[in-house]
């Protein structure tokens, strides 16, 4: 039997390191295609000027991304030394695309960094700007396979659980790699990755600009960072509400949280804009509503209805009930492997396995359980509501307050009047950690709202961790939380001094631009 | 030859997008949407660079010639 609270460590290191982890990703998913077009213009208008804003925007990216592989590296470890359990019930099906994950960021991804940074002056433009995009694609890439692994955990698709070798088995790659889940989710966080890094070169160009410095830089860079993020932005919001939507069908009990629903509700469903769940009683407190918004927003129709913890409390009860005899059946099993009543009664009673699971945790021999045990287990089934909920808000709030931003500076930028409004640079400096906190509030509805389970339906997450003790939990929690935290200190001390110091040699081959510059500023004077 | 060479390469991409877009628009549609759209993206950010370097130009252009018939 697990201790509850190594499972809760477990828990807490691999939330933190992922989250601390997902401070990097992002801006390397964005900043390797916003470089990737910053260097198309150098290649095609073979202006000077672009090969150097290439250059500088490539310090704060390497900075960066090798930080990120650094802190990446340790979660795939986490799943063989935390959660063993896991890793061999599922290992055949997740096994493969964190392998290819791993082939694409270290082969692919690592060798074309070393030849984009030290490939300036040795290849030919074109080259190098081929080199530039191969590492746009293999950063992007590498996070789709990390994707494909993690929409299995949400929505297993393309495997089974076979009986006799006690662990699930691919069972179609097109299906995982395929699956709804898996496209919309790798459309949506790497778009917000791109939307992560159009904020963070605005915001820093914007500082230039406030600073009066590198202000030809500056300019450009803010200019296509905004065009950059305003179609991104509109991407993610897209991508968000097709993620939604597909949530939907794939975890019930995820969209319940994140809507705050206790009860089901007859179309056309009212929206919570804010509330206060209480995951005791059942209840929302304080709730301000928008009627109709719900239903729209989850089923597209005004006369679609999703249901509430009430019924899925109900189902989940049912399906705990027809999972008795599944766990039974493979208890018998894996004592006898040739006992054909007891295959014949695991597959009747295969699909509800997972929520028979989920009652192991009250009752080790589940036929023997009670009915407060079932209900138990049966209330476990619903995640903590109230992170979940705030998460997703924080989440689309921040997302919205994003589109607002950059409609804002895409306007301003087009009028080529950006530099005039003081006001608006200020606003892009500090819109820079805006991303950063939408994409871990993403994360969070994402994972808490999946729980109890790991793989959705399948494998609880009680029963997925590995039997450590808590002192050892303890330790290596705390010490991953201080070595982050350097990371992250170390990260933003080398980006503030790059950004400080800006790039080199700065008024090297870009005498014209400059010159343009003042004679705009004196147009601004003449008014 | 360099012509021809261009029309082939040219066309080889255009097959291979179509290709891309048969195959993975049965099988879902967000990830061919997310190559159409990052490589959308790229250029449209690419174009505004570019444009402001001839909103810039321009500008000059304008003020050197009101400053010339001021003359």
């Amino acid at each position: 039997m697990h201790d509850i609270h190594v499972v809760d460590l477990s828990r807490l290191q691999f939330a933190l390191t992922a989250l601390y982890h997902y401070l990097f990703v992002p801006l390397t998913l964005g900043m390797s295609f916003l470089l990737a077009a910053m260097e198309t213009v150098y290649v095609t208008t073979g202006r000077e000027i672009y090969k150097k804003i290439t250059q500088f925007w490539s310090k704060l990216f390497l900075i960066n991304f090798a930080l990120g592989v650094a802190t990446g590296l340790t979660m795939e470890f986490e799943f063989g030394t935390n959660w063993s359990f896991y890793s061999s019930f599922v290992g055949d099906i997740f096994g493969a695309p964190l392998a290819i994950e791993g082939l694409m960021a270290f082969f692919m991804e690592s060798t074309f960094v070393g030849l984009m940074v030290f490939g300036w002056g040795r290849l030919r433009r074109g080259q190098h700007l081929a080199v530039t995009y191969l590492v746009a694609l293999g950063s992007n890439l590498s996070a789709l396979w990390i994707l494909i692994a993690n929409s299995f955990m949400q929505a297993p698709t393309g495997a089974h659980f076979n009986p006799v070798t006690m662990r699930m088995e691919l069972t179609s790659l097109s299906d995982l790699i395929f699956s709804h889940d898996a496209q919309a989710k790798f459309v949506h966080t790497s778009i917000a990755g791109y939307v992560t890094a159009a904020i963070f070169v605005a915001g820093v160009s914007a500082w230039y600009l406030l600073k009066n410095r590198h202000t030809e830089l500056a300019r450009r860079s803010f200019r296509m960072a905004v065009l950059f993020g305003a179609l991104a932005t509109v991407g993610v919001i897209t991508l968000g509400d097709a993620l939604g939507f597909v949530g939907a069908q794939a975890q019930p009990t995820k969209l319940a949280a994140m809507e705050g629903l206790w009860k089901t509700e007859p179309a056309p469903m009212p929206f919570n804009l804010v509330a206060f769940p209480s995951q005791q009683e059942h209840v929302n407190r304080g709730a301000i509503q928008v009627p109709y918004v719900l239903s729209l927003l989850v089923t597209h129709s005004l006369t679609g209805s999703v249901p509430g913890f009430d019924q899925l409390e109900q189902q989940a009860t049912a399906r705990i009930r027809d999972g008795i005899p599944a766990v039974a059946a493979l208890q018998t099993l894996s004592a006898k492997p040739n006992d054909a009543d007891a295959l014949a009664q695991f597959q009747a009673h295969e699909k509800d396995l997972g929520y028979g699971f989920l009652l192991q945790r009250y009752a080790p021999d589940v036929t023997a359980a009670t009915d407060a045990e079932v209900a138990d287990a049966a209330r476990d089934a619903i995640p903590q509501v109230a992170p979940v909920f705030w998460s997703f808000r924080v989440m689309v709030v921040l997302g919205l307050a994003m589109l607002a931003y950059f409609v804002m500076a895409v306007i301003y930028t087009m009028r080529n009047r950006v530099e005039r409004k003081r006001w608006f640079l200020k606003l892009a400096v500090w819109m820079i950690p805006v991303p950063f906190l939408a994409n871990e509030a993403g994360w969070l509805v994402a994972e808490l709202g999946r729980q109890p389970w790991t793989v959705y339906g399948m494998l609880p997450t009680w029963m997925s961790a590995s039997t450590h003790s808590v002192g050892y939990m303890a330790f290596s929690l705390i010490g991953f939380v201080t070595l982050y935290t350097v990371f992250i200190a170390i990260e933003m001390y080398l980006m503030v001094r790059t950004i400080r110091r800006g790039p080199d040699d700065d008024h090297a081959g870009v005498i014209p631009h400059d010159r343009l510059h003042a004679d705009r500023l004196a147009g601004y004077a003449e008014g | 030859m360099r012509t021809f060479m261009q029309f082939l390469l040219f066309m080889v991409l255009a097959i291979a997008v179509i290709v891309l877009a048969i195959l993975l628009g049965d099988m879902g549609a967000w990830y061919f949407a997310w190559l159409v759209g990052t490589a959308m993206i790229v250029l449209i950010a690419a174009a505004g660079g570019v444009l402001l370097d001839t909103q810039d130009e321009h500008a000059a252009a304008r003020r050197a010639a009101a400053s010339a018939d001021a003359r």
